[in-house]
């Protein structure tokens, strides 16, 4: 175990969440999102043993540790915004915030990646929320539940129409 | 001090292969039976809940201590060495060879044919399946042959899956569901498969792990098992080529030899450390290793290598219903007479490649807040991906080696194994028509859906690899006979992936299980009963 986690910024992880997760989520969906996402961060471990990769003989680790970074990018995003448009990122519409969010986004993409890989929090924040079983019954509009343990009875059906956020 | 453990039979390495031998002799015969393990436990079946979705969050190793930190090769290894070796880790696939694999000198002038036929082992692939417990659904009995059937009914078909088998019915191709070793009925006191869909980790105990075949032998007290403890030597008994002691050094107490006496020697320590033992133990009558007077112990390495695709579909998917299931099709395995050589299996995967939510569209514009979902959305009612993959046989080669790597050594000194791995050059003279014939497969397969295929790669990486003490008759080209035993040490056996003679164009382990199962019944004869 390392040292305790650093906290991020919750009330400017919420106003980037509000830019970059789907509005359908409703004020709840994107909480709980929001939510997933912090106690996801409290367990991080930095330099945790990965599993082992098929058929290589060594051993991989993760990354360094991308809290205390993250926190001081949210920190930086509502600075810049206080100084540029007198207010905090919570103050800013949706497109000023997105505007903010561009150039720290620019080396981002295509794809999301894993939420762990470093970069910006906004694209850890996207990648965490789009990876759960949540985002994909969302997009497909039904109930696949993903990775839980659902028991066989049921997989030969077609998965349930209506998923909520 | 040295410590002294005495027994029967003793089985260095705790994998899969060696709880298949530990357990056939403990029901079978009344033999004394120790098995040695270089690594420790790791996460218990209550633990696996926990580990597991660490995994998932974290991508962490959900097995953790399964490896020993300055124990290993150079090559393609496995990391893992602990109680329950690889097979903690497995997917659990488990088809048979092909009665091709056996026979493809004699059927097709490549590779070479072993000394045992599909007939001989046939027996012993049902009894590993028993022992197992494999779930699987018969396939066409010319491309699948069994003479009973499987111990489980099959893992049902996704509603995914069972779109596919439709198209690839169309297609006229045979496929059938892989057979696995996971429970759909409650089986030797495990549970039934959940469909949690983390196979690497099962946390409901339903696939098939060796931890549970040695905790159950303790429980009864079959056998004894002593874990974090290396061997590092075997030692011929004076004036005579049978093995007297093996030597090794527990771990937690680095500083007491243990000496391992015993009247028979099984080596099931995988593909690459059993080799590695055997060229250790060298010593004045066997200087280049033991079980090696003919040059042939660390040769023929072998594994199969693959061609992979995706395909699009025109249909309406929904990857991740069960995406730890899968399609198989053995037709190309047994393909009848054939021009030019070249047999290959097919599996067959939902997935989701090419249709992954994303942070830019196609023109690197970057998506916000509802516009990723909306892309995701239109790219997933737009049709499906199927993943293929074809392993293909690879023809081993002499000179395809595990040597001792005097470059590496761990912290006692003792040089690491290092394998470098070749195909003979029959595989690589057919290896661009081995590519484009499959690649043709994909995309008829395609076709027959009005698909496309969307991309084919390969590899030469040597998966379920074996070899290293191939079994034959004829001691002049191999190192083992047909049960395990080795030709110049009467009471040392070799068991499971290193006697391979070639490595098919399946999953390898039920076969490397089988041939355990065939070197125990050897190993009983002389047991008393
Ligand atoms: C991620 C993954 C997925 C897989 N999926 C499949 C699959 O779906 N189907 C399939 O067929 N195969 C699969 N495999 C391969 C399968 O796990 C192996 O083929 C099988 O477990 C090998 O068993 P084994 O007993 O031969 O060797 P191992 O599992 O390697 O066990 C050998 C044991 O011997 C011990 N040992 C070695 N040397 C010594 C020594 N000197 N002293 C004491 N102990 C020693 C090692 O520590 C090790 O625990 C997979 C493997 C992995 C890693």
């Amino acid at each position: 175990m390392g040292a305790a986690p650093v906290p991020l910024p919750g009330e400017t992880l919420r106003a980037v969440a509000e830019a970059v997760l789907p509005a359908e989520l409703g004020d709840d969906g994107r909480e709980r999102a929001v939510a997933a996402f912090e106690r996801w961060c409290e367990g991080l471990e930095p330099v945790a043993e990965l599993s082992h990769p098929y058929l290589v003989p060594e051993t991989r680790y993760s990354g360094p540790d991308p809290r205390p970074g993250w926190a001081a990018q949210l920190e930086g995003l509502d600075k810049e915004c206080m100084s540029r448009h007198g207010v905090s990122l919570a103050g800013l519409d949706t497109a000023g915030r997105r505007k903010l969010l561009e150039q720290p986004l620019e080396g981002a993409g295509p794809g999301l990646g894993s939420p762990a890989n470093g970069g910006h929090v906004a694209a850890a924040l996207m990648a965490h929320f789009y990876s759960s079983p949540v985002a994909t019954d969302l997009c497909y509009g039904v109930t696949i539940a993903k990775q839980q343990c659902r028991g066989l009875e049921g997989a030969g059906a077609r998965p349930a129409m209506g998923a909520q956020p | 001090m040295t410590r002294v453990v005495e027994s029967d039979v003793c089985i260095i390495g705790g994998g899969i292969t060696a709880a298949m031998v530990a357990e056939r002799l403990a029901e079978r015969t009344s033999a004394t039976i120790t098995v040695i393990e270089a690594g420790g436990r790791t996460a218990s079946l209550e633990e696996r809940a926990g580990t597991r979705a660490r995994m998932l969050a974290y991508g962490e190793n959900p097995f953790p201590n399964d490896h020993i930190p300055d124990q290993t090769g150079t090559g393609e290894m496995y990391r893992q060495m602990v109680v329950g070796g690889s097979a903690m880790h497995w997917g659990g696939a488990v088809p048979r060879y092909s009665p091709e694999d056996f026979r493809l000198r004699s059927l097709y002038g490549v590779g070479f044919d072993w000394p045992i036929s599909f007939d001989d082992i046939e027996p012993y692939y049902q009894e590993a399946e028993e022992r197992i417990g494999v779930a699987g659904e018969q396939g066409p009995p010319d491309c699948d042959p069994r003479s009973k059937p499987y111990p489980m009914p099959p893992l049902p078909l996704s509603y995914n899956l069972a779109r596919m088998r439709e198209w690839t019915e169309r297609a006229e191709v045979p496929f059938w569901t892989q057979p696995w070793a996971r429970n759909t009925e409650p089986y030797r006191g495990r549970n039934v498969c959940e469909r949690c869909d983390t196979c690497a980790v099962c946390p409901t105990g339903a696939k098939y792990t060796p931890d549970f075949a040695f905790d159950r032998l303790l429980a009864d007290g079959r056998i004894g098992l002593v874990d974090r403890t290396l061997v590092r030597r075997l030692e011929l008994e004076p004036g005579s080529d049978r093995i007297a002691v093996a030597h090794a050094l527990d771990r937690a107490a680095p500083g007491d030899p243990v000496e391992f006496h015993a009247g028979t020697f099984v080596v099931a320590a995988g593909h690459a450390w059993s080799s590695h033992l055997l060229l250790l133990s060298a010593t004045g009558r066997f200087p280049d290793g033991l079980a090696n007077r003919t040059g042939n112990l660390g040769r023929y390495m072998t594994g199969h290598w693959y061609v992979s695709g995706y395909i699009n579909l025109p249909m309406r998917l929904y990857p991740g219903i069960f995406a730890n299931n899968s399609l198989l099709s053995h037709r190309f395995a047994s393909p009848g007479p054939l021009d030019r050589y070249l047999r290959h299996d097919l599996r067959l995967w939902e997935s989701g490649v090419g249709r992954q939510p994303r942070l830019r569209d196609d023109d690197g514009r970057l998506l916000w807040g509802d516009e990723i979902m909306a892309d995701w959305r239109t790219r997933t009612e737009s049709g499906a991906t199927a993943r293929i993959r074809a392993y293909y046989d690879v023809i081993p080669d002499g000179d395809s080696r595990l040597t001792l790597d005097a470059a590496r050594t761990n912290s006692l000194g003792d040089p690491m194994p290092r394998i470098d791995y070749r195909a003979a050059q029959a595989t690589l003279d057919l290896e661009s028509h081995t590519r484009d014939t499959i690649t043709g497969r994909f995309e008829h397969l395609a076709r027959a859906a009005d698909g496309t295929v969307r991309s084919t790669s390969g590899s030469r990486l040597f998966e379920h690899p074996g070899g290293g003490c191939r079994m034959g008759d004829d001691p002049a080209t191999s190192v083992v006979d047909r049960w395990g035993r080795t030709h110049d040490h009467e009471n040392l056996f070799v068991v499971g992936a290193p006697t391979i003679v070639s490595s098919g164009c399946a999953n390898g382990t039920l076969t490397f299980c089988a041939l355990s199962l065939m070197a125990a019944e050897e190993i009983g004869r002389e047991m008393p009963a």
